[in-house]
């Protein structure tokens, strides 16, 4: 029995997955080290590499239960959501301009990290009966509506970044029930085509992160100034890095956020491009075991599950990469398992431990 | 259920390829910035981290030939900015710009002028609460730092400025041309005077450190280390005693005359050694260490008596009746008068009736009467037998219409009256008597500037022998070993017989026995032979000559003074020449009660 249960594990999935844990809290550790007393200096390590052990415990006490159960929840789950996201727009504490943390004891949490979760979850549970049956705007529109109002809460944080994974999971997740391909077309057109009016609805260090995008230098010294520096580091790295605890832009500080949503920086600066190779294979070992496990899921449900979290890890990737390297705007993303921060490791590791139950609980149907 | 499981297969396949996509992107785009151009960025990087911070070579300084000190350098605070990554904040500069009190626009022209990593200097020697200000608040200044730097510092200010010069940070044009040079941007050089000519001894090798900073740009660790290499010192020819006398004896006398322009220059005649030199008015060097203020700079150029002039070697002013020295020389030798021929003086030429400045008549005088009494009559009829070619010959003999070569910057060559210049340079090119006539007497169109008189007197005092006037004896390296001495270079020797030179020695003498300079120099215990000069200026009163040597039998100072618009030279030239002398023989040292008093009563 023992056996068998292991050998329905995905194994690609948690090697890559521990390869990425690992790696990530040799590179917090370099990135945090030196500009902390000594007598701290792995407090960063220490309490990423504590939570990421409790997450695992965690997983694999969750393993004993069948994600399906969850199905059940999708609407109640769905409700807290709604109240988590209002609890920090009213007691919400801000940095950076967002109100994105909640202090619970001593552990600062940020709830839009978990409600990506909770929404997949809730948008698989609603997409579940809706399966092939997506062909008009009036099918999509309940589920639209149903991502539309936690969507516009995140947005009013404001957290334009987790926004857009919202969006990303809520196209990733209608993709794969069938959605009319015209119909998708339709709506990508007329996203498109409504820009110049959200543009006004944007803040304006959201429109200067924008413009910035385009052009590093329109602000230099500010919202530029991160790209650039970033760019810096990663180009600097050039093909084997400058070597651990060896990124002059990342242990001098020009490198801001360095262990956190600019991490990948510290990666390409000091591992070089090969460094940046290996990561991002890991990354696309989990992607692809994400969407295998999709394919091969027992039920609709944990199909939609599995596509749900994949297309958010993905979508996680290509930002925040993309961002470090300047070809996506500056959103604070955070790098799926690598940068530091409890809430977001919490949410990724717990996403994988689905991933792991879905493929576990498959055989079940072929019996 | 087959359709939908088609449809998932399909789709997610389709999600597949998205995400290899997505991370193909994200590998190509990495490989761009780190293979292809990762050259690039790895310069930025070293550029964001890697700082220089210079260290200024003391200049070399200078001493006088007693070993006394003139010029040196004092430690002093700039204030500069560096530029980190990012450009300095408006608010910073305009912070800077009221503490330093530097305006803004000024600020903006230093930095868009600056490239590099070195700093950017705002301001230079400022005050220690300043410098407290900056460093107690460090995070209301980010990228202002201070440096320390040796500050050049003119012990006497105003005194012996036009010698010395001064020093202030290269510009654009001096950069392009002396960039093959190791100059640099930034690098504080001789702008004037021996600063200028002596620059590339004086100035050392910089120094510095290699630093690697923080983002703030605060150095974290030490990467390299270039001492600085201190510049040479120059021992110069001057005597600070002759210096200070001769300042002050122009100060006062200009002060009583009510006159603004003057210079004087004092040089030992058998060696060139320049013992003293004085311009009026004169500039504080010291203005241009600190980087002078817009204020100060256009007080200083729009003044009309052009304080940044050193009119010993660029003022070219009519030399007057100093010049019958040259035309009495050419006369004895060329033999067309002999020193007993006595010539009739009726108070104007018979040829022209040019004749002396106050119309009065000496009768028959031989040559020294002539030289002693400064005769017009006499020396005109010396240009009528002579001719103005024979004139120009023995102008340029004695080194007139050429510069001297002393090792000051922007010397003039002065001017010889000759058919050429008045061929090339008027309508009417013919030659007439007239201008011989002024020529001899040192008027019309010659020009000498005051070192130029002096050379000449120096050349009858040292037997004919005309030795290059210059500033420096030796240059010493900053291991006290003599880089380079500068021994006496004999020019060239007035082509006349010996007895001729003797004959007009003994004119000058008369000069200050029975002569013009004889009141003044009554009861002088030291012989002296002198002549006086009126130049007359067509823009305004008079200038005042008076050159001198002495003692006269072995003469060792010989002196040049010129007061602008001070009329008779006996006036106004002379008592400043006497109390130079004075000092030069030490006799302003000994409680000398005669001379004191005389003083007095001429006050």
């Amino acid at each position: 029995m023992t056996k068998n249960i292991w050998r329905r594990t995905d194994w690609p999935l948690i090697l890559a997955t521990a390869a990425i844990i690992i790696m990530s809290l040799v590179i917090i550790g370099s990135a945090t080290h030196i500009n902390t007393p000594s007598e701290e200096r792995y407090w960063y390590v220490q309490r990423q590499g504590m939570f990421a052990l409790v997450n695992v415990a965690i997983a694999f006490f969750l393993m004993n239960f069948d994600y399906k159960i969850l199905q059940g929840y999708g609407n109640k789950l769905y409700i807290f959501n709604l109240i988590l996201l209002l609890a920090v727009m009213i007691f919400g504490h801000s940095a950076l301009g967002a109100q994105r943390w909640i202090m619970i004891g001593p552990i600062s949490i940020q709830p839009s990290e978990f409600s990506k979760l909770i929404m997949i979850v809730s948008i698989a549970a609603i997409l579940n009966d809706r399966v092939g049956k997506l062909n008009s705007l009036r099918d999509l529109l309940p589920v639209a509506l149903y991502v539309g109002i936690p969507f516009i809460l995140v947005l009013k944080q404001p957290d334009l970044g987790t926004s857009l994974v919202f969006m990303a999971i809520f196209f990733g997740m209608v993709f794969v029930s069938g959605i009319n391909m015209k119909l998708l077309g339709g709506i990508f057109a007329a996203v498109i085509a409504a820009m110049p009016v959200l543009w006004h609805f944007l803040k304006d260090y959201q429109k200067m992160r924008i413009m910035v995008f385009m052009d590093p230098n329109v602000d230099p010294l500010g919202s530029g100034y991160h790209i650039i520096q970033s760019k810096i580091a990663i180009g600097s790295g050039m093909l084997y890095g400058k070597g651990l605890f060896a990124g002059t832009q990342s242990q001098l500080n020009f490198l801001p956020e360095n262990h956190t949503d600019f991490i990948f920086a510290v990666v390409g600066e000091e591992l070089g491009f090969v460094g940046v190779c290996f990561l991002l294979f890991l990354y696309l070992v989990v992607l692809l075991r994400g969407l295998q496990i999709a394919r091969d899921a027992g039920d609709t449900f944990g199909r939609l599950l599995a596509v749900g979290i994949t297309s958010m890890l993905a979508f996680h990737v290509l930002v925040n990469v993309g961002m470090t390297m300047g070809i996506m705007p500056v959103t604070g993303i955070p790098l799926p398992l690598m940068s530091y921060g409890v809430s977001s490791l919490t949410t990724n590791i717990l996403s994988i431990a689905i991933l792991l139950n879905i493929e576990r609980r498959r055989q079940k149907l072929l019996f | 259920m087959g359709d939908l499981n088609d449809m998932f297969r399909k789709r997610l396949k389709m999600l597949s390829i998205v995400v290899i996509l997505v991370i193909g992107t994200l590998v190509a785009r990495a490989g761009y910035l780190q293979i292809l151009e990762g050259d690039h960025y790895k310069e930025l990087a070293d550029g964001n981290r890697i700082r220089i911070v210079p260290s200024m070579a003391p200049r070399g300084t200078f001493y006088d030939r007693n070993g006394e000190l003139l010029v040196t350098n004092r430690p002093g605070f700039t204030v500069s900015l560096v530029p980190l990554t990012a450009p300095i904040s408006e608010d910073v500069i305009a912070r800077v710009s009221e503490l330093v009190n530097v305006p803004v626009e000024e600020i903006h022209d230093k930095i868009a002028a600056h490239s590099g990593f070195n700093p950017i200097r705002i301001k230079t020697d400022v005050t220690p609460d300043i410098v407290s200000i900056i460093e107690e608040q460090k995070d209301s200044y980010p990228g202002v730092t201070i440096e320390v730097q040796p500050i050049r510092d003119y012990i006497y200010n105003e005194a012996g400025a036009h010698m010395y010069g001064y020093v202030s940070e290269i510009n654009d044009e001096e950069l392009k041309k002396l960039k093959d040079e190791g100059y640099k941007s930034g690098d504080i050089i001789g702008k004037f005077g021996l600063e200028k000519v002596y620059d590339k001894e004086l100035r050392g090798e910089n120094g510095g450190e290699q630093v690697e900073v923080d983002v703030s740009g605060k150095p974290v660790k030490l990467i390299g280390r270039k001492p600085p290499v201190a510049g040479g010192d120059l021992i110069l020819t001057v005597d600070s005693h002759i210096q200070a006398a001769a300042e002050k004896a122009v100060d006062e006398q200009l002060g009583m005359i009510g006159a603004q322009g003057a210079a004087a220059v004092v040089m030992n005649p058998q060696t060139g050694e320049i013992l003293a030199m004085v311009s009026r008015p004169a500039f504080n060097p010291n203005l241009f260490s600190r980087g002078i203020s817009t204020k100060d700079w256009n007080e200083l150029n729009n003044n009309p008596y052009h304080p940044m002039d050193n009119k010993t070697i660029s003022g070219e002013y009519p030399p007057g009746s100093t010049f019958k020295i040259v035309t009495g020389t050419a006369a004895l030798t060329e033999g067309v008068v002999t020193p007993g021929e006595i010539i009739f003086d009726s108070g104007h030429h018979w040829i022209i009736p040019k004749g002396n400045a106050d119309g009065e008549a000496l009768g028959p005088i031989d040559f020294r009467e002539a030289l002693a009494h400064s005769d017009n009559v006499y020396f005109y009829e010396m240009g009528n037998r002579l001719g103005i070619d024979r004139l120009e010959k023995y102008a340029r003999m004695f080194g007139l219409g050429e510069r001297t070569g002393i090792d000051l910057p922007y010397e003039a060559k002065g001017l010889v009256a000759n058919r050429r210049y008045k061929e090339l340079n008027f309508e009417d090119g013919d030659w007439y008597l007239s201008e011989t006539f002024d020529a001899s007497i040192g008027q019309g169109f010659n020009l000498v500037t005051p070192l130029q008189a002096a050379m000449v007197m120096g050349e009858i005092a040292a037997d004919g022998k005309r030795y290059q006037p210059h500033l420096v004896q030796r240059i010493i390296g900053p291991d006290g070993s003599v880089v380079k001495e500068f021994n006496p270079v004999l020019l060239s020797k007035v082509d006349a017989p010996d007895d001729v030179i003797q004959l007009v020695q003994a004119g000058l003498h008369d000069v200050t026995l029975y002569g013009t300079a004889a009141k003044v120099f009554k009861g002088f215990p030291i012989e002296i032979a002198g002549k006086t000069g009126t130049a007359e200026n067509s823009q305004g009163r008079d200038h005042g000559w008076f050159v001198a040597y002495g003692p006269f039998d072995n003469p060792n100072v010989v002196v040049a003074v010129i007061v602008e618009n001070g009329g008779y030279g006996s006036q106004s030239a002379v008592p400043i020449g006497r109390k130079i002398l004075e000092a030069a023989f030490g006799l302003d040292q000994k409680p000398t009660g005669e001379a004191d008093g005389k003083n007095k009563e001429s006050n």
